[in-house]
């Protein structure tokens, strides 16, 4: 699969509710050892109910400056979760379905992140 | 000793490389036809181009990382294409413009029509981006630019009523023969004279070929925070001769003979040689900076490898884009169209494309993955959102301005 | 970020964490010494078999490439380039993810350079002066 393809594609819940587009898709670098880096496994998407569109950086990070810019980004992608791997159904070429009872979880990096 | 004339050696080639062809014209045709009564905004322009010149060049220290590659990176593919598109098209504008200069100002000195110079110019100046080290491309052109003084130095022999012309500055009027419309037209004309986005690109791009570190940042900052407004009197100084010379005379500046032709009156046939020399090198000196910055922009889009410090066998998309890049200028340039004409349109062009440039340094300059501890201070910020917002409004009105003045006619 | 407080922090996990838009798509691929040889322009996921429901507790799709190329375009204007013209760098040739990306192996190499190799060796080289170091 191409991660481009995925990214912008509609999000519904086990029946049917749209809850908004994949918005980025979160790897976590813990699978098997390789010579450099381990593996980078998928842990799960980031969902965003208004806006897919990428956002300057500012979307899951700490960052305040300059003002307003993060605010008014942030707005935009207000009510953005992750949903994780375990918690997704299906990964279809134009939606993707999440399981009934999935977890929403806070999208936010440690702001001390890479 | 040492780093004192490295400091002004940076100083001296900042204030020679600043003005470029766009300056050189546009200052000379407000001056003729708006005396200095808009000098205000090459001061605005001054400003915002030493804040974002700054910014870029502090990034590019902090993180290796050039404009284009951060414009990428932030914008993403589409937002980024849409800006490289433009910024390219402006860039491919100006080389045009700027060896169409270098083409005037030698017939101007020779006599031999302009469009003979052409190939010759365009020759030297990919020899120059092939073959020579950046730093002694810099430094010639800059200081040879300097020989532009000439045109402080006829302002001062005219002898001008000096309170008329203070008054013409500090209290800036429409004057009475021109429209609202055509003056907030070359309002937007100098501030993107002033700001053109390949300043930028080429800054940071520089600042990565000579290898700073963020120990070389206060060596930069001097550079252009004392540098850029020396070179922005310069472009006063231009305007002055305008005011004082053509204006009275009723000549409104089409060619670039009428652009020197005050420093022939205040500082004869001395003052007229310094002056050739002078446009030569900063049209010449533009011209490269120019071509290079067509080359980085593409290149830091696509992630190619880039840059004068590799050898060009190293860097060979790069090196094959600034050569497609001249044979189009070339190509333009053969039409016979006026290189005049062709500078007043790309800097209006110049401040449509500026947000979407500066937008990106500034959130970049803010990260600190980027930066690290060297992310912007408040106080910059705040100018910067200011900028930000004059920028947009330059951009947005200049289109409108454009149709609604018949581009300044 | 308001909604962001609401929502519980998901369990922790041992890795670091790379989000593919913020961290990777549109960065800059150095090769080992330092020289640049793309761009990020999408990234290739082993699997899941798409429009499949997924088995509960199957394995999570692992990054397997980089890609660049025609992909770029696709990406932009929307379409998909044919298998075969996807230019790959391999996973585990990554070293290093920062405001760049670090490969551990040399870009003369890899496919992702042939663009490059091709316009150096045919017409950059050619010209006299063209392996003449600056500096």
């Amino acid at each position: 699969m191409i991660l481009g393809d995925l990214l912008g594609v509609d999000v519904y819940n086990d029946d049917g509710t749209r809850l908004g587009r994949v918005a980025d898709a979160r790897f976590v670098v813990d699978g098997a050892p390789r010579q450099l880096l381990a593996e980078a496994r998928l842990l799960g998407l980031v969902v965003s109910p208004h806006s897919a569109s990428s956002f300057l950086g500012y979307e899951r990070t700490g960052l305040q400056q300059p003002w307003p810019l993060p605010s008014l980004l942030r707005w935009r992608h207000r009510g953005s979760f992750l949903v994780l791997w375990e918690d997704i159904a299906m990964i279809g070429a134009k939606s993707v379905r999440l399981r009934e009872g999935y977890t929403a979880y806070s999208p936010a990096l440690d702001s001390s992140g890479p | 000793m040492k780093r004192l004339l490295g400091v002004a050696l940076g100083v001296l080639t900042a204030i020679g490389g600043f003005v470029d062809i766009g300056d050189l014209v546009t200052n000379a045709v407000v001056g003729s036809r708006f005396g200095l009564s808009l000098v205000w905004v090459v001061g605005v322009g001054v400003l915002g181009i030493c804040l974002f010149a700054n910014m870029s060049g502090r990034v590019a220290a902090a993180s290796g990382r050039a404009t284009f590659e951060v414009i990428r990176e932030r914008l993403g593919p589409r937002a980024g294409l849409a800006n490289l598109s433009a910024s390219f098209l402006i860039n491919l504008m100006t080389v045009t413009a700027e060896i169409g200069g270098v083409a005037l100002a030698l017939q101007l000195a020779s006599s031999v029509h302009y469009l003979l110079w052409i190939p010759v110019a365009a020759l030297a100046v990919w020899l120059v981006v092939w073959r020579v080290k950046f730093s002694s491309m810099e430094n010639v052109t800059g200081l040879l630019g300097l020989t532009l003084i000439v045109f402080a130095v006829a302002l001062f022999l005219l002898q001008p009523d000096w309170g008329n012309l203070a008054g013409q500055a500090l209290a800036p009027a429409v004057p009475a023969e021109e429209t609202v419309s055509t003056y907030w037209y070359y309002a937007i004309a100098l501030f993107g004279a002033a700001m053109t986005p390949y300043e930028v690109f080429f800054f940071s791009s520089g600042a990565v070929e000579e290898g700073w570190s963020i120990k070389d940042l206060v060596q930069s900052r001097i550079n252009v925070l004392v540098g850029f407004p020396l070179g922005g009197l310069l472009s006063v100084a231009i305007a002055g001769c305008a005011a004082v010379v053509l204006l009275p005379a009723g000549i409104a500046v089409t060619s670039l003979s009428q652009v020197i032709l005050p420093v022939a009156e205040g500082a004869g046939k001395v003052g007229l040689a310094f002056v050739l020399v002078g446009v030569v090198a900063a049209t010449f000196g533009a011209a490269l900076e120019t071509t290079l910055s067509s080359g980085y922009t593409l290149a830091q889009f696509f992630g190619w490898s880039w840059g004068k410090f590799r050898r060009p066998a190293q860097a060979a998309r790069f090196h094959l884009a600034m050569i497609i890049c001249l044979f189009i200028g070339l190509a333009v340039l053969a039409t016979g169209v006026d290189p005049v004409l062709v500078t007043e349109y790309s800097v209006v062009f110049s401040a449509i494309a500026l947000p979407l440039t500066y937008l990106p340094i500034l959130i970049v300059a803010n990260d600190p993955q980027y930066m690290g501890q060297h992310v912007n201070g408040r106080p910059v910020n705040v100018l910067a959102m200011v900028y930000l917002v004059i920028i947009l409004a330059a951009s947005l009105a200049a289109i409108p301005l454009m149709v609604v003045t018949g581009a300044g006619a | 970020m308001t909604a962001h407080r609401l929502l519980a922090p998901p369990p922790p996990v041992a890795g670091r964490i790379l989000d593919a838009q913020l961290h990777l798509l549109d960065r800059q691929v150095l090769d080992h010494d330092g020289v640049p040889v793309t761009t990020v322009d999408d990234l290739e996921v082993s699997g899941p078999a798409l429009d499949t429901e997924l088995e509960p507790g199957a394995a999570a799709p692992v990054l397997s490439a980089l890609l660049t190329g025609p992909v770029l375009g696709t990406r932009i204007f929307g379409g998909r380039p044919p298998a075969s013209r996807l230019v790959r760098i391999p996973w585990e040739d990554v070293a290093e993810v920062g405001v760049v990306l670090k490969l551990g192996v040399s870009g003369e190499n890899l496919d992702a350079g042939w663009v490059e190799r091709w316009i150096r060796d045919r017409i950059i080289a050619r010209i006299p002066g063209g392996r003449h170091d600056p500096r």
